[in-house]
């Protein structure tokens, strides 16, 4: 999973998914869902946009094991 | 249910990112009706959603490298036959003063916390042009910019097809990649911003989308352009750089720039034996060198950070977040400190792209900016004159003065083919009524195989030839195409461009018969440079009666 999004700290104001340049996030109900995983640039523009610091990054093994 | 919208402007910029919303200012600036239409939202679209971090420029401080003169000294040299000197000039030169107070202006600081600027070199750089700066937020600046200058935008709509009226831009269609809302557009003039083509070969570890440059950039209107008989350059280069192992992101100006140094798995600095530069060399030498030591059996190589001071390496490190946001926590995640760093690199994926920092690969234009069809102009990477930070300003907002000139001298909007239209609407939205049928992931995955096997990078005729003819085969695939929603549709819509764009780049690569940038333009059945035959541009071009020709265009540069 790249961009992981903490449910309990989002709050449904949907920056993110209106700013990914890749359309990897999609409103599902009130919350961001990273609904493309395997299609994130990990450019972190959701990140920067998150007022509750609610997105972090995780890399999946082949990147970290290659 | 899907709507239809008809729109209209003076000037219609297609691509909102670095070049694009450069335009923009320059066409609202000349007064002109301004419309933006990105597939992203242009807050955060395109090669520097999350920032960047060099700017190139002279800056006639007194030093003998620090002038135009030396600068356009620099572009002879390290791109000789595909930067076009005198547009260069033009779209660069006479607009790079104004280009960095627009920086400034619109709120990004071009210095240090200390309020100096400090600059670096590398890639075959006379001095230190690269002014090293904190671009996290010049994108949502630019876009803030552009609204305020009361410019309209459509976020969210792919671009798939230009139209003509009598030879002349009349306007264009795309579709919402959310809602499938269908968008009618007319503009006297047009400027094509949306990048340059990526997802082409295959990525380091498998995932087509762990790109040094942005995915979302898929030739649309590369593919879209010639279609309309645009004529195309350096379309036949294959850009690459090195990248940390597991991870294609920037640095390589970064790294560089600061003195950092590739070895191999031996221990021993290798560039030199490649360039006289080392290190500092243009971008293609390090990859050609890398690439040798890799193919000798001297890899793992890495980059060397070791002997840099602490405060530089605070530098760098700092820096390196800055073009790529998670950088540093990759760098983290796979144990790397700091100091004493030695990050294990690799060569990137291939691209359609520029071969060099001082020019582009794609829509051929002259010194203002025009393409050979009136009313279409071209920015950025796009472009086959403009690439990089300092290029897709400066020039960018050439083209949109050049556009909104255009668009002045027209009375009044050419109507838009309306069956052609009709027929665009129902060609776009066709894989959505497939009930079975190929994906584009399957489809991409095809192109990329082939042009990864066949060109990427070396290449020769026979597997010219060979990619065009699997490429060819797979055009009665098209049709299989299936997309089970809107974001599939846009994605289906990019694979056919991806492909589109891999047999322009291998018939334009079939037309040069030399060695070029290597590995770049690497023919193993002609590998030397032949400057008397082949220093210029090969343009490609799709005639009226769909036939596709070559020229070259020769280019002239003093000693
Ligand atoms: C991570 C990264 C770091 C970089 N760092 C530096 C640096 O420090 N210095 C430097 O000089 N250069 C740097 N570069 C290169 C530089 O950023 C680019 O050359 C430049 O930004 C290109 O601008 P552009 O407008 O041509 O393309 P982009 O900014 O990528 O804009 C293209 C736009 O077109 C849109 N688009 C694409 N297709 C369509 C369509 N069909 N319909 C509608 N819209 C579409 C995209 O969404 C995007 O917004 C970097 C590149 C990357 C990727």
């Amino acid at each position: 999973m790249p961009a992981v999004i903490d449910a309990k700290k989002c709050n449904g104001c949907k920056l993110c998914d209106l700013y990914c340049p890749l359309d990897v996030i999609h409103m599902e109900g009130k919350l961001a869902v990273v609904r493309y995983p395997e299609e994130c640039w990990h450019c972190g523009a959701c990140r920067q946009e998150c007022a509750r610091g609610a997105i972090s990054f995780t890399f999946p093994w082949a990147m970290l094991a290659a | 249910m899907r709507k239809r919208h008809n729109v209209e402007a003076d000037v219609a910029i297609i691509g909102g990112g670095t070049a694009g919303l450069n335009s923009a200012m320059a066409a609202a600036e000349a007064g002109c009706s301004v419309l933006v239409v990105d597939k992203a939202n242009i807050v955060r679209s395109g090669a520097i959603a999350g920032g960047i971090d060099h700017f190139f420029a002279y800056m006639d401080t007194g030093e003998p490298w620090d002038t135009r003169e030396a600068y356009l000294g620099w572009a002879g040299r390290v791109a000789r036959g595909a930067a076009d000197l005198e547009v260069q000039e033009a779209v660069y030169c006479d607009e790079l003063k104004a280009a960095l107070e627009r920086v400034e202006r619109i709120g990004v600081s071009l210095r240090q916390p200390d309020g100096k600027v400090f600059r670096t070199a590398a890639l075959g750089q006379p001095g230190p042009y690269a002014i090293n700066f904190d671009g996290k937020l010049l994108k949502p600046k630019m876009a803030m910019e552009v609204k305020r200058r009361k410019c309209k935008v459509v976020n969210r709509v792919q671009v798939t097809k230009l139209y003509l009226h009598d030879g002349h831009f009349a306007g264009l269609t795309g579709f919402n990649i959310r809602n499938g809302d269908f968008y009618r557009i007319r503009a006297k003039a047009i400027v094509i911003a949306t990048g340059n083509t990526n997802r082409m070969f295959n990525a380091q570890v498998g995932n087509p989308f762990n790109l040094w440059y942005c995915p979302a950039n898929t030739g649309d209107l590369h593919r879209a352009a010639f279609d309309a008989g645009v004529a195309l350059a350096n379309m036949e280069y294959v850009r690459m750089t090195i990248v940390p192992k597991g991870f294609s992101a920037p640095g390589f100006n970064a790294f560089f720039g600061m003195g950092a140094q590739l070895v191999n798995s031996l221990g021993e600095p290798f560039v030199q034996n490649y360039h006289e530069m080392g290190n500092k060399a243009p971008r293609n030498w390090v990859v050609w060198g890398a690439l040798q030591e890799l193919k000798a059996g001297r890899g793992p190589i890495y980059m060397d950070c070791r002997h840099l001071k602490a405060k530089e390496l605070e530098h760098l490190f700092f820096t390196l977040g800055i073009d790529k946001d998670t950088l540093p926590e990759f760098f983290r995640a796979r144990g790397y400190a700091k100091d004493g760093a030695m990050i294990e690199m690799t060569v990137s994926e291939p691209m359609q792209a520029r071969p060099s920092e001082l020019c582009g690969s794609g829509i051929r234009i002259d010194k203002t900016c025009a393409s050979n069809v009136p009313g279409i102009f071209a920015a950025g990477d796009a472009s086959d004159q403009m690439g990089c930070l300092h290029m897709a300003t400066a020039g960018g907002f050439a083209a949109g003065k050049h556009a909104a000139a255009y668009a002045k001298k027209r009375v009044s909007l050419l109507p838009l083919d309306s069956k052609a239209a009709e027929e665009e609407e129902d060609r776009v939205f066709r894989p959505l009524g497939r009930k079975a049928g190929i994906s584009y992931r399957e489809f991409e995955t095809i192109v990329r195989a082939v042009c990864t096997d066949h060109f990427g990078p070396v290449k020769t005729e026979v597997s010219l030839k060979a990619a065009l003819d699997k490429l060819g085969r797979l055009d009665a695939a098209r049709g299989d195409l299936r997309a089970d929603n809107m974001h599939e549709l846009m994605r289906t819509h990019e694979a056919m461009n991806i492909h589109a764009v891999s047999k322009i780049s291998a018939t334009a690569a079939l037309e040069r018969r030399e060695s070029r940038f290597i590995p770049y333009h690497y023919r193993a059945d002609y590998p030397q440079t032949d400057d008397a035959n082949y220093c210029g541009l090969v343009v490609i071009q799709e005639q009226p009666d769909g036939g596709i020709t070559t020229r070259l265009d020769k280019l002239r540069y003093a000693a």
